[in-house]
């Protein structure tokens, strides 16, 4: 059952990666499921959130979600500790959503526009939100994913050039050129 | 308070932080256009952050906790092992075998260079012998009857320095590589050219009346 919530205070992506975060990973290649659910608790309402925000359908975010943890825990023993390990689960969680964005273009088939929560801006216009979501739809993926993870996920570019594999300036460059575009269109979204 | 003009709204867009957006916003205030352009960025920013989502789904986490039971134990397997060890054999002995035989190689070549190095310094020797045989040849007739005492003498030496060569020789035969016996035939060939073409010169000595 899908229950709306306001979203509350989500963890940052982390900082530095430490010993901490090899620790975590060795737990995620052994299997340990109480480390999981701990992942699950600290991070599933971003990875959700930047899920949804790709794919636009809860359904397909929530599966793409699934998909993340079972790529961590296959992959987990390859973890090097050179980003955090929110990063790296981020980095995955990203890559997944391009993954069901390509089946999706493959299949030539528009995923609904699935919107049937309460958002953390209560009086933003929802005609608004939408038209924005339209908008990202036709970005290519990498300008789609830094405007993302920046102005809706509120990650620095630091840690969105981890996550994309791009230096953090590049990142700034691109969300700059990226609302650049997106503010012409805007105009029309707002004057109408 | 720093005075921007129009062109430079762009750089404060760009540079994204509080300070240049408050220098944005004042610059703002006096000029319709930036005014414009700021107020869409900034509609952009809200509607964005208003999109940050999330939803609770009491099923996600036994079905994710399922799906990660389900999946293969990652701990290698009895037979992964013993494939990795019957490849580190494999391998290390493919390597031991290889370094062997270069080994063999380097030695093969270091003899053939030895064998050859050997040919070529008997091929000088002999080219040397037939030089000094031919130098014999002339000064035979006069060394069968000498007619001064020193030319005996001389017949003498060379008789010793014939049978000092042959002794050498056959040291030599037993022991093809031995230096030392080849510098010393080499002194005594040499010692014997030198006995030859004083005959020859004292025999030319001898003529001239």
């Amino acid at each position: 059952m899908l229950q709306a919530v306001m979203t509350t205070s989500m963890p940052p992506a982390a900082a530095a990666p430490n010993a901490d975060d090899r620790l975590v990973a060795s737990r995620c290649a052994a299997g340990d499921s109480l480390i999981f659910e701990e992942i699950y608790r600290r991070y599933g309402d971003r990875m959700k959130s930047i899920a949804w925000n790709h794919l636009g359908s809860v359904a397909d975010a929530e599966d793409a979600v699934q998909e993340t943890f079972l790529k961590i825990h296959r992959a987990a023993s390859t973890y090097t500790g050179e980003a955090s390990f929110g990063t790296w689960l981020f980095r995955i969680l990203v890559n997944t959503c391009y993954d069901v964005l390509r089946k999706r273009k493959r299949r030539v088939e528009e995923a609904p526009m699935d919107d049937t929560f309460e958002r953390s801006g209560a009086n933003v216009d929802d005609a608004k939100r939408i038209a924005l979501k339209q908008l990202l739809d036709e970005l290519p993926e990498q300008r789609r994913s830094v405007f993302t993870l920046f102005e809706i996920e509120g990650l620095s570019h630091a840690e969105i050039g981890e996550i994309l594999g791009i230096t953090e300036g590049n990142s700034k460059w691109i969300l700059f050129a990226t609302k650049k575009d997106l503010k012409e269109k805007w105009r029309n979204v707002a004057g109408s | 308070m720093t005075t921007i003009t129009c062109s430079q709204i762009d750089d404060l867009l760009f540079d994204g932080s509080p300070l240049a957006m408050q220098t944005a916003a004042r610059h703002a205030e006096t000029c319709a256009s930036c005014a414009e352009t700021l107020a869409a960025w900034n509609d952009l920013s809200a509607t964005a952050r208003s999109m940050r989502t999330s939803w609770e789904n009491e099923m996600l986490w036994p079905r994710i906790e399922r799906s990660l039971r389900a999946e293969p134990k990652r701990t290698p397997r009895l037979w992964q092992l013993a494939a990795a060890i019957l490849i580190t054999i494999g391998l290390g002995t493919t390597m031991f075998y290889a370094v062997r035989t270069q080994t063999r190689d380097a030695a093969f070549d270091e003899t053939i260079l030895r064998i050859s190095a050997l040919d070529e310094v008997e091929r000088a020797e002999k080219a040397h012998v037939a030089a000094i045989d031919a130098l014999e040849n002339v000064a035979e007739a006069r060394l069968e009857d000498p007619q001064t005492s020193l030319m005996i003498a001389y017949k003498e030496k060379l008789m010793l320095l014939d049978d000092a060569i042959d002794e050498c020789q056959a040291n030599i035969d037993r022991n093809r590589q031995n230096a030392h016996l080849r510098r010393q035939l080499l002194a005594m060939y040499t010692e014997k050219q030198q006995t030859l073409q004083d005959v020859l010169r004292e025999e030319t000595n001898v003529s001239t009346p």
